[in-house]
């Protein structure tokens, strides 16, 4: 800014109060920059999900009371399948009885689970026998198939526990949407928010209160 | 050479245009330092082109342009997308301050010459600026798919039809279709959207490059180019950064504050920047009552309308702007600024001034034979005084121009402030005697009708009216159950159990099962959506209407209405009111008064339907009616525009900071002009 001072022909250069005229350069940008953001919030909200999107990712209620024991139910909510499978008893403990040498997080630490999901059984307390997923592999999005029989010829034969599997790249999880050693998912299937609204209607995409 | 570091240094020496660029414009742009206010819109019409193109960005995000949904699109913007509104209402509110601030700044050349040699291609970019402007606000006016986005689309395009033999084929071809139609509609959003921001961007480069390699001119009108320092800079100037940049931020500043006062205060600018009949979805099958353009191009639309000839009106109305064009060479004068041109011009630019703005009034309002007398009147005036500029300026005396320029500041506040009197008295007057206008409300005055948008008692009341009575025919599809549940407190599960129809979510829009082909059969017309009524009509419209159903035998239906003859909709809430049948009534003398007999002082009953005498009884007393069409009235007050009081809530905190933030540029203004005289 000096040279141009000096440029300036009319102005005399004894003139210029330098401490004065940087407060106020500093002050004016200051509350300038402030209105620069102030005048970005519209532009920044207005990408944020709309009325009509979340109209349409409004959590969704399902009636599982006629969920027969093994079947499964495919439900959409945001966009994304979610699968709802009603287990047995059995089928609870063969899913507690795995353990590491077959499952990388047997404990679904890394999992994308609720608070309030605890356990093998992934599930609501009191409501273990049914499972509640997001059918999407974590490896790279594909919707696994539902493989209840156990000892699959093609899946392992006696090892196979019942499940789901992939087939865009062959990974396997448990009746919990537990991940196998060996397969290309890295982690567990994502478990949605998810709470009971009576005894048979779950609804998706509204936390439990615990 | 002076030592450079850094990293301003090292782009210097692989890119040194830069450097020399922002000297070349800016640094070592000498301007002359007797700018006055005039000069500050061209930074102004900067301002609002940015304004535009980043809004314009947005808008694009979330806009359709289909004939099916570019309407519920904008309304989406305006209720879904988080703060939508004032992107749009920006966007809208720009359209109108480009034109204003580049009036203004045409206007300045006029007053100063600015367009006189050597700124003939000045002034020539400059106009091709307006001229793509205009093209530009044409162009997006459609997008909205409203009614007058239509019309006024049909129109401007049927004026091509005027050219003879090929005129038709050409309106054909603009449209791409046998009517303007989706297909229209796209080939308008892609020249809009596309083709004519670059086209205006590449003008207003050029503007400005014309501009700086010839000088600034000033309000004196001599050269500063004339007196130079040792080191060749004109004495008379100043660079243009920082001084004039920073000169600007105040004038800037200024502008945003009135922009926003719009934006958030009054974005419709009572039916100018966002005309009413456009918040009804374009119909090809009925053109709104009064049709209009847009205020900006309203000057150019008198003199068309005033020409009662088709192919003649055209004519008119293109000469008119192309005449614009040669102005340079038409003016004569030895002189350019007004300061030293001699009386007949400038008692003609006055009236130059107040004819402009008097055409563009009258392209506003509905032609009557006085009107379009004055129009003409007005067109030939408008014609007259280009060419006659081309005689006078050669003959006039003019006054001895200044060696240098002047810092006196020309005729100075008081006289300039004058000056804008004369113009509006010279407006108003003509505008006077060609007066009157209609009744507000179909054969009646309106009644008074103020919304209390804070009130959720009488929102809800309303609400319930609304969902019982109306909307058995009526949608309001641009709305969501879950909103007006929220905005009017009213808890999403009452709300389910109450409103909300069967199968529908609390999230949907509020649609009705009705089919458009069976209100076809039933009523011969798809009842209106009335989502935007209250703002298509007015709140004051429909409180009116809804409170003067009466009895009539000769209507289908039994009823009819004193705001709405003839009207094709049942008196919907008749168990509310019961019917009520004409009585004769006062009537309104021609002074506005009620109408008295001169002798006993007694109201004369001369009108047949002057008051309402009761048939059979409703469910409510009348006061008890005329309160639930309060509440009914202020829902769909609330629910034409749903963000109102978060606007302006919004609104003042806005115009605050902007204030404050005024303080500070005038501070920082003053201490870098304080030296410069
Ligand atoms: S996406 Fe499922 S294994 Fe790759």
């Amino acid at each position: 800014m000096d040279t141009i001072d000096a440029n300036a022909s009319d102005v005399d250069a004894a003139d210029v109060n330098t401490s004065r005229r940087r407060f106020l350069t500093g002050a004016t940008s200051v509350i300038g920059a402030v209105g620069v953001v102030g005048a970005a919030i519209p532009f920044v909200a207005s990408w944020k999900p709309s009325a009509k999107a979340k109209a349409a990712g409004a959590p969704v209620k399902v009636n599982v009371g006629k969920l027969e024991a093994g079947a499964r139910l495919v439900v959409e909510w945001r966009g994304k399948p979610v699968y709802i499978v009603r287990r047995t008893a059995e089928t609870l403990a063969a899913v507690d009885a795995l353990g590491d040498e077959t499952l990388k997080d047997m404990t679904s630490i890394d999992a994308a689970q609720p608070s309030y999901i605890k356990g093998s059984a992934r599930a609501l307390a009191g409501k273990e026998d049914v499972l509640v997923l997001v059918g999407l592999c974590t490896h790279l999005g594909c919707a696994p198939i539902y493989r209840p029989d156990v000892g699959a010829a093609d899946l392992g034969g006696d090892s196979w526990m019942g499940g789901f599997f992939c087939p865009c790249h062959g990974s396997k999880f448990d009746l919990s949407g537990r991940v196998y050693v060996n397969v290309p998912a890295p982690t567990n299937l994502e478990i949605p928010p998810h709470s009971y609204e009576s005894d048979s209607i779950i609804v998706i995409g509204v936390d439990a209160e615990v | 050479m002076e030592k450079q570091q850094g990293f301003g240094a090292w782009i210097d020496a692989r890119l040194p245009t830069l450097k020399r660029e922002w000297n070349r414009h800016m640094a070592e742009y000498y301007a002359p330092k007797n700018f006055n206010w005039w000069y500050y819109f061209g930074v102004l019409s900067m301002v609002v082109l940015v304004i535009q193109l980043v809004t314009g960005i947005w808008l694009l995000m979330s806009y359709q342009g289909s004939a099916e949904q570019a309407f519920a699109s904008v309304e989406y913007i305006m209720r879904d997308v988080e703060l939508g509104w004032i992107i749009r209402y920006a966007h809208s509110t720009g359209a109108s301050a480009f034109f204003i601030v580049v009036y203004m700044h045409m206007f300045r050349g006029l007053v100063y010459g600015s367009y006189k040699a050597p700124r003939e291609l000045v002034w020539v970019f400059g106009m091709t600026i307006y001229v793509a402007l205009m093209a530009e606000a044409f162009l997006g006016y459609v997008l909205p798919w409203g009614q007058m986005s239509y019309w006024g689309a049909q129109v401007i395009i049927s004026l091509f039809g005027a050219i003879p033999v090929v005129g038709e084929d050409i309106v054909q071809w603009i449209r791409g279709d046998y009517l303007i139609s989706g297909i229209t509609l796209n080939r308008f959003m892609s020249l809009h959207v596309v083709a004519m921001p670059i086209i205006l961007i590449a003008l207003v480069v050029m503007h400005i490059i014309a501009l700086h390699d010839v000088g600034s001119n000033n309000p004196d009108g001599v050269s500063i180019k004339k007196y130079k320092d040792a080191k060749g800079n004109p004495i008379d100037g100043i660079p243009f950064y920082p001084y004039f940049v920073i000169h600007d931020l105040v004038p800037i500043t200024v502008f945003l504050f009135a922009f926003c006062s719009v934006l958030f205060f009054m974005p419709e600018m009572g039916g100018y920047f966002l005309e009413h009949a456009n918040f009804e979805i374009a119909n090809s099958l009925k053109t709104p009552e009064h049709i209009a353009p847009v205020w900006y191009f309203t000057p150019y639309y008198s003199m068309l309308r005033a020409v009662p000839d088709k192919l003649g009106g055209f004519m008119a109305m293109a000469a008119a702007i192309a005449i614009l064009f040669v102005l340079p060479w038409l003016d004569r004068s030895p002189v350019r600024s007004m300061r030293y041109k001699g009386n007949i011009s400038r008692v003609m630019i006055i009236l130059f001034a107040a004819n402009f703005i008097i055409l563009g009034y009258l392209g506003v309002k509905a032609p009557t034979a006085a009107r379009t007398v004055l129009a003409q009147i007005c067109t030939i005036f408008y014609f007259s005084y280009f060419i006659g500029i081309y005689f006078w300026t050669r003959y006039e005396r003019t006054r001895p121009e200044p060696d240098r320029i002047t810092m006196d500041g020309g005729i100075g506040t008081f006289k300039t402030l004058c000056g804008f009197a004369l113009i509006g008295i010279l407006v108003v007057i003509p505008l006077k005697v060609v007066g009157a206008e209609g009744k507000s409300c179909g054969t009646i005055d309106c009644d008074d009708f103020d919304a209390d948008l804070g009130n959720n008692a009488s929102l809800q009341k309303g609400a319930q009216i609304a969902v019982n009575y109306c909307m058995g025919c009526h949608s309001f599809q641009y709305s969501r159950w879950e909103r007006v549940a929220d905005d009017i407190a009213i808890p999403h599960g009452l709300m389910m159990d109450n409103m909300v129809f069967t199968g529908q979510k609390i999230g949907d829009l509020m649609t009705i099962g009705m089919t458009e082909e069976k209100s076809k059969a039933w009523f011969g017309a798809v009842p209106p959506d009335l989502t935007l009524v209250a703002r298509s009509r007015s709140p004051e419209w429909l409180y009116t209407y809804l409170r003067n159903f009466y009895a009539d035998d000769s209507r289908p239906l039994g009823v009819n209405n004193r705001v709405y003859k003839d009207v094709g909709m049942p008196h919907a809430l008749l168990d509310l009111q019961g019917l009520t049948e004409c009585a004769p009534g006062p009537m309104m003398a021609d002074n506005g008064g009620i109408k008295r007999d001169l002798k006993s002082g007694d109201d004369i009953l001369g009108d047949p339907c002057g008051r309402f005498a009761q048939v059979t009884d409703g469910a409510l007393t009348a006061s008890e009616f005329d309160a639930a069409v309060f509440d009914l009235v202020n829902f769909l007050t609330y629910i034409a525009e749903p963000m109102a009081q978060q606007r302006k809530h919004i609104g003042r905190l806005v115009l605050m900071f902007l204030a404050l933030l005024l303080v500070f540029v005038v501070l920082l203004n003053r201490e870098y002009w304080k030296g410069i005289h």
